[in-house]
């Protein structure tokens, strides 16, 4: 293996989640939802999470979006421990650091497409002028620029995702949590929204962790990651053992052809991932690694 | 001002819940202006009725207002003509005053009744009286360097079945005991509208009321300012000047002004803290429904990193902003109405114990309708922080799965 490892923990823009574990109380029992699940994104990577209806995506997703709180485990977003932090501190860091686009768009209704796109960059507390640069030029590159006085209820869903896209990397994030992004729209739409985020994640060297049912996303996205129970699982669906410590692939993608080029600073050649058992510990966790 | 702008947005995203809040917002600031401004003009009313009538500082001799004198102006005020002339060479001072309050029995020849005299300066006095002393028939009596002539309140002609250019006999006590009598003619018959006043007033020269007590020394001085709101600083200066003598204030003599300003207050006091009730519910619900409304929204917010106090601040916004425009509205309400009364002549019935009513007016105050506006706006403020307080610290993914 000659092509470099991805330095995934080095990197500044990274997401670094460690044997978390997260568990809710339903009724007078505890449903474990995370059993001890790892995952590092590097800058530019897409990663995508599959996996049935309660397997654990959206919690794994939430607490890589700091939006909730593993019971244990640790997480690193762009080089900085998180946990510990109290809630201001990690609304500060979600605001610089994390965009999130949801399955029902979730776009301000009473904004237009440029109001809620210029939202992140009012909480930075952005110059108007940088503000209205910054807008300009995502709505440009997200082919929103005719649609930027329009209320979300006059677009349609393809261009709603659109603007939460927009919304999400206008601040140019360290990383992008995306749930469902194209569960609402039709394949022709869902093509280009998945085409739009990848090449603008790349372009912008942000992470992005994307849990997704859609297989035509998950085929686009550099690494996919299983999950089942609140664990990783195999290729073929079974966790992988602490007895024989085996690695399992991932789905291997072959290289999207948007990842950029050598000698730009961005990640080359096909990425695969591996999902390693710790026997000592149990827990499982995920390493990229371009070949 | 994006903020403001997304607030009013906001505010405008429910037209039809909005407006509600803005009406009731708007009524109960309006019922508030126009309530505390009637207050007011009474309050205007009876201030420059009583200063009118007692003057805005009166002076006596130390004992003066005790109320105790075994004779008539036992407690008189002596030198009160330098006292006089000093006091109305001063800034501020309209003109002095000097009074003798008295008492007596009054005769047509056939038959009396008790009268409560008041000698005055005629030339000054019924000029500084104004418009409260109305007169029924003749006019004010003049000096009394001849006969002396009288002002009687217009119950006690009726009784005494005097008409002007008529005589009638005053009969008191003297400064010495004794009783003396002066034969008096009537000028004019007046009406104050306080039909126990009017059964038992005459008024006539100071001088007169002297040569009939046998004294050279007045009741008391009063002195009429420019301003009534400098009454407390003459007042001071007075007693600086002055400390052998005792000073009142129009207010400390107006019985009448503070039972009525208290009965107000409380009234109007109460109106107010009901409508601040009605209007922090309209708010609250208002708000608190579109807090409901909008948590998914504000978990979206949150999450990519609005502050929870962020959050609150934008509600807070709107609660400012349906607040304002409803102030707004209801000033424009009370102003209106405040217009309308000017020009319409309405009266109100006579309050207990008068005979005449008064016009129906409402006082324009811009401390009251700053200070209604501001507590309306504090007051959505907090009905505002107070709903959505709660929302904003709701836990992220929580409020993203509401439905």
């Amino acid at each position: 293996m000659n092509a470099p490892t991805l330095e995934l923990a080095a990197r500044a823009s990274t997401v670094r989640l460690t044997d978390l574990r997260k568990r809710y109380r339903v009724g007078d029992d505890w449903a474990e939802a995370l059993k001890g699940v790892s995952l590092t994104a590097a800058a530019g990577e897409m990663v995508a999470l599959t996996g049935p209806s309660g397997s654990g995506k959206s919690t794994l997703l939430n607490l890589a979006g700091l939006i909730d709180t593993q019971d244990a485990g640790t997480r690193e977003i762009a080089g900085r421990p998180v946990d510990g932090l109290d809630d201001a501190a990690l609304t500060s860091l979600r605001r610089e650091q994390v965009g999130f686009i949801f399955q029902g768009f979730n776009l301000v209704p009473v904004m237009n497409v440029a109001d809620n796109v210029e939202y992140p960059l009012l909480l930075l507390g952005r110059a108007p002028a940088e503000r209205r640069r910054k807008v300009a030029e995502i709505l440009e590159r997200t082919g929103l620029t005719g649609l930027a006085g329009r209320l979300p209820d006059a677009l349609s869903g393809g261009q709603r995702q659109r603007v939460a896209i927009a919304r999400a990397l206008v601040k140019s994030p360290s990383l992008v949590i995306a749930d469902e992004p194209t569960a609402n729209l039709d394949s022709h739409t869902a093509q280009q929204i998945v085409d739009l985020l990848r090449e603008l994640s790349h372009e912008r060297g942000a992470a992005v962790v994307v849990a997704t049912h859609d297989e035509r996303m998950s085929a686009h996205c550099d690494r996919v990651l299983r999950l089942a129970d609140g664990e990783l699982v195999d290729a073929h669906g079974a966790p992988t053992g602490p007895a024989e410590e085996k690695q399992a692939k991932s789905e291997l993608i072959a290289p999207h052809p948007l990842t950029p080029a050598p000698g730009r600073g961005r990640p080359t050649g096909s990425l695969s991932s591996t999902v390693t058992r710790d026997s000592a510990t149990g827990t499982s966790s995920v390493k990229g690694e371009r070949q | 001002m994006k903020w403001i702008l997304f607030a009013w947005k906001n505010v405008m995203r429910n037209k039809r819940r909005s407006l509600t809040a803005m009406l009731i917002t708007a009524m109960g600031t309006a019922a508030v202006l126009i309530g505390g401004g009637f207050a007011l003009f009474t309050y205007e009313s009876l201030e420059e009725m009583t200063a009118r009538d007692s003057g805005h500082v009166v002076l006596a001799a130390a004992r003066g207002f005790d109320n105790d004198e075994d004779v008539p102006l036992q407690h008189g005020l002596s030198g009160a003509a330098a006292l006089a002339t000093h006091y109305a060479t001063l800034p501020g001072v309209r003109a002095v005053a000097p009074r003798i309050q008295f008492s007596g029995l009054i005769s047509n020849g056939d038959k009396s009744a008790v009268f409560i005299g008041s000698g005055v300066d005629p030339a000054l006095d019924f000029r500084l009286r104004g418009p409260q002393l109305g007169f029924v028939a003749g006019e004010a009596p003049g000096p009394s360097d001849a006969v002396p002539e009288v002002a009687i309140g217009d119950e006690l002609a009726k009784l005494m079945k005097a008409k002007v250019g008529g005589s009638l006999t005053l009969l008191a006590t003297t400064t010495e005991g004794n009783l003396n009598a002066v034969d008096v003619i009537v000028r004019g018959i007046v009406r104050t509208g306080v039909p126990d006043i009017d059964r038992r007033l005459v008024m006539t020269d100071i001088r007169a009321v002297q040569r009939l007590l046998l004294t050279d020394k007045v009741g008391s001085l009063a002195i009429y300012l420019k301003d009534t709101a400098q009454t407390a600083a003459m007042a001071a200066q007075v007693k600086a000047t002055h400390p052998e003598l005792a000073v009142r204030t129009w207010g400390d003599l107006a019985v009448f002004y503070q039972a009525v300003r208290a009965l107000y207050n409380r009234i109007f006091g109460i109106l107010g803290l009901i409508m601040v009730v009605i209007v922090a519910f309209a708010m609250s619900n208002t708000l608190g429904m579109a807090v409901v409304e909008r948590t998914r929204e504000i978990g979206t917010l949150r999450a990519i990193g609005t502050q929870p106090g962020e959050v609150v601040r934008n509600f807070v916004l709107e609660g400012v902003a349906i607040g304002a425009a409803g102030a707004a509205i209801g000033m424009l309400a009370a102003g209106a109405t405040t217009l309308a009364l000017l020009f319409a002549g309405l009266e109100m019935p006579p309050p207990p114990g008068r005979s005449a009513g008064y016009p129906l007016l409402l006082a324009f105050s811009a401390p009251l309708y700053l200070g209604a506006t501001l507590v309306v706006v504090a007051l959505a403020a907090a009905a505002a922080w107070l709903v959505s307080r709660r929302a904003a610290h709701k836990p992220i993914t929580e409020a993203l799965a509401h439905v």
